[in-house]
C-alpha cells in the first residue's frame, strides 16, 4: 500500500472536516456548514506531485461539495479511499488550467443499506490531462455522474470505471463533451451485477462542429452473474464534425460456460471459478492506470471485492 | 485406474457414445484414433464432466470411485487431467496467477497450505525451463494471444504442475509444428513414470511416434471397433479408417 509522504494532504471527513495540510502548494478553505460543508481547494504549480487523501470512517451521512482548481502546470493526485458507512451526496467541481495534470482515484466501499451519489463536473483547458479511475461496490442506491468538458485544444481525458454490484440499484453516467479541436477521450466501464442488482451505464460522447482532429473511444462491458440481476449499457455518440476518429462498443452477458468448465477441469470449484472469472473480467483495463502503485491498489480492490 | 463399462452418452439429445467399454491400468498408455465425428473428443469431455454431456447408461470407475457422480472440479482433484484441444482464454488473469491458483486448489484438497510465493516461483521456473517456456509468458493473460504451440505447452505445464494420475490428451498434436510436437511429446514422456496413465486421442500416427502407446483403439460410430498394439496405428496411417 502506498505510504503517505510528509507533504501529502489528508482530508478526513468525520463529525467535522479535519485537514492536515503540510503542503505550501495546496490551499484549502473549508466553510464549516455542518449540513453541507464546502471545501475549496487550489493547487499551485509545484516541483513535487501534490497529493490529497480523502478518508472517512464515520457512520454519519455526508453531504459535501468540493471545488477544485488546479492551476497552470500543476499536478494533483487525489485518492479517495473512504469507507462511507452512511449515505453520501458529494459533488465535485473541477477546473483545470492549461497544462494541468489531474489523477483521481476513488476506491470506495459503501454500506449495503445506504444511498450514495457522486457528481463530478470537470472542465479542462488546453493541454490538460485528466485520468479518472473509479472503483466502487456496495450501496443500496448508487449514482455516479461524471461530466467532462474538453474546452480547449489538446486536452485529454482517460477514464475507467469498475462497479461491483450486490443487490444494488446503480446508475452510472458519463458525459464527455469535445468542445475544442484535437482533444482525446478514452473511457471504459466494466461492471459485475450480482444478486438482484440493476446496473445502468449511459455514456455519451458529444463532438461540437468545430472540433476537428478529435479522437474518442468508449467501451462498456457487463457481466450478469445471476438470473435476477440486470445490466443496461447505453453508448451514445453525437458527432458534428467529419474529421474525427470515434469508436464505441457495449456488450453484456453471463459468464462463458466453457471458461468455467476449463477452470473446473483444473480443480477449481464453481464459486472460486466464478470469482476468478469476475476478477479477470474487471481487470482487463487496469493497464490504463500508469501509476504502478495505484494499479496494484486497484487490482487488490477487485480481488478483495469479487 | 479407469474402467468404463457400457457407457452411453448423449449431447443435445443425440447419442454420441454407444456402449463403450475401456479399461486402463496404472502406467498404461492408451491411444484412441478415429475419423472426424466418431466421438473421440466426446469421451474426453464426458470423463472430465463437461455440462450437457449426458450419461444415459453405464458407469465409469476411477480409482475405485464413481467418476460420473462427481463434479468436474472433484474429478480433477481426484487425479484426472484433460489437456484441451482448444485451451480456453482467460483475459485479465495472468498465467502465473492462474497456475498458482490451480496448484493451491489441489494443495487445499490434500490439506496442505497455499504454496509460498518464492517456492512457487522456483517450481514454475524449473518446469517452464523443461518445456522451453519463457517466464515472460506467465505475465501474460491465460492463453490470450498465445500461439498454438504456446497453448499446448501451457497445457503440458499444467499437467506437470498438478501431478495427475490419469492424463487425457485431446488432439494435443493439432496446431503443432514438428519442433513443437517433438518438444511437447518429450515433456509428456518425462511424465511417464510407470504409475501415471494416459489416454491419447488423435487422428494421426505422428504423435504416437513420439509418445509410444501400449494399446491402440480405433473409434467409430461412438464405440471402439478395433483394438491392438502400436502396430495398429501404423496400419491405420497406411490404410486409413475405411479399411479394417
Amino acid at each position: 500500500m502506498k505510504s503517505v509522504s510528509p507533504l501529502d494532504c489528508i482530508i478526513e471527513i468525520s463529525e467535522k472536516i479535519n485537514i492536515q495540510n503540510p503542503s505550501n502548494e495546496i490551499k484549502i478553505n473549508c466553510s464549516n456548514d455542518e449540513n453541507s460543508p464546502i471545501i475549496d481547494i487550489e493547487i499551485e504549480k509545484s516541483k513535487i506531485n501534490n497529493r490529497i487523501h480523502l478518508t472517512c470512517n464515520e457512520k454519519q451521512d455526508i453531504k459535501a461539495t468540493v471545488n477544485l482548481q488546479i492551476y497552470d502546470n500543476a499536478t494533483l493526485e487525489f485518492i479517495d479511499e473512504a469507507n462511507y458507512e452512511g449515505a453520501t451526496e458529494i459533488q465535485m467541481n473541477t477546473i483545470m488550467r492549461p497544462n494541468a495534470v489531474f489523477e483521481l482515484y476513488r476506491f470506495n466501499k459503501f454500506n449495503v443499506s445506504t444511498k450514495n451519489s457522486f457528481v463530478h463536473n470537470c472542465d479542462l483547458q488546453s493541454n490538460c490531462i485528466f485520468r479518472d479511475f473509479n472503483f466502487s461496490n456496495g450501496s443500496k442506491e448508487m449514482s455516479n455522474v461524471t461530466k467532462i468538458s474538453l474546452n480547449e485544444k489538446n486536452s485529454k481525458y482517460i477514464g475507467s470505471g469498475v462497479v461491483i454490484a450486490d443487490s444494488t440499484n446503480c446508475k452510472n453516467q458519463l458525459d464527455i463533451s469535445h468542445m475544442s479541436q484535437s482533444a482525446i477521450s478514452d473511457c471504459s466501464f466494466k461492471t459485475v451485477s450480482r444478486g438482484k442488482s440493476n446496473v445502468t451505464f449511459k455514456g455519451k460522447v458529444f463532438v461540437d462542429d468545430d472540433c476537428s482532429d478529435t479522437v474518442s473511444s468508449q467501451i462498456s462491458k457487463g457481466l450478469v452473474m445471476s438470473d435476477e440481476s440486470k445490466i443496461n449499457l447505453t453508448p451514445i455518440l453525437e458527432i458534428n464534425n467529419d474529421d474525427v476518429i470515434c469508436s464505441h462498443g457495449a456488450a453484456s452477458g453471463k459468464p462463458d460456460d466453457s471458461v468455467l468448465f476449463y477452470l473446473a477441469s483444473r480443480g477449481i470449484e464453481k464459486k472460486d471459478a466464478e470469482k476468478l472469472y469476475m476478477q479477470g473480467f474487471l481487470s482487463e483495463f487496469l493497464n490504463k492506470i500508469e501509476n504502478v502503485q495505484m494499479q496494484s491498489k486497484a487490482r487488490d480492490y477487485i480481488n478483495q471485492n469479487c | 485406474m479407469l474402467e468404463i463399462k457400457n457407457l452411453d452418452v448423449s449431447v443435445e439429445d443425440k447419442q454420441i457414445i454407444k456402449n463403450l467399454n475401456l479399461k486402463i491400468g496404472p502406467g498404461e498408455v492408451h491411444a484412441i484414433m478415429g475419423p472426424n465425428g466418431s466421438g473421440k473428443s466426446t469421451i474426453a469431455h464426458t470423463l472430465a464432466g463437461k455440462p450437457n454431456y449426458l450419461v444415459e447408461a453405464g458407469n465409469v470407475d476411477f480409482k475405485n470411485e464413481d467418476l460420473i457422480a462427481k463434479d468436474p472440479y472433484e474429478r480433477s482433484l481426484l487425479g484426472l487431467f484433460l489437456a484441451f484441444q482448444y485451451p480456453i482464454e482467460l483475459p485479465g488473469v495472468t498465467n502465473a496467477s492462474y497456475l498458482k491458483q490451480i496448484l493451491n486448489a489441489h494443495r487445499k484438497s490434500r490439506g496442505e497450505n497455499p504454496i509460498d510465493a518464492g517456492e512457487f516461483l522456483k517450481i514454475l521456473k524449473e518446469k517452464s525451463r523443461n518445456l522451453n517456456i519463457p517466464m515472460e509468458m506467465h505475465s501474460r493473460f491465460v492463453n490470450a494471444g498465445f500461439s498454438g504451440g504456446e497453448k499446448k505447452k501451457n497445457e503440458v505445464l499444467q499437467m506437470d504442475l498438478l501431478d495427475p494420475s490419469l492424463i487425457i490428451m485431446d488432439e494435443t498434436d493439432s496446431g503443432l509444428d514438428v519442433d513443437a510436437l517433438k518438444s511437447t511429446s518429450e515433456a509428456v514422456n518425462k511424465l511417464r513414470d510407470g504409475k501415471r496413465s494416459f489416454l491419447i486421442i488423435t487422428h494421426y500416427l505422428r504423435l504416437l511416434e513420439y509418445i509410444e502407446p501400449d494399446y491402440v483403439h480405433v473409434f467409430g460410430d461412438g464405440s471402439i471397433i478395433e483394438s491392438g498394439d502400436k502396430s495398429l496405428a501404423s496400419r491405420i496411417d497406411n490404410e486409413g479408417y475405411e479399411v479394417k
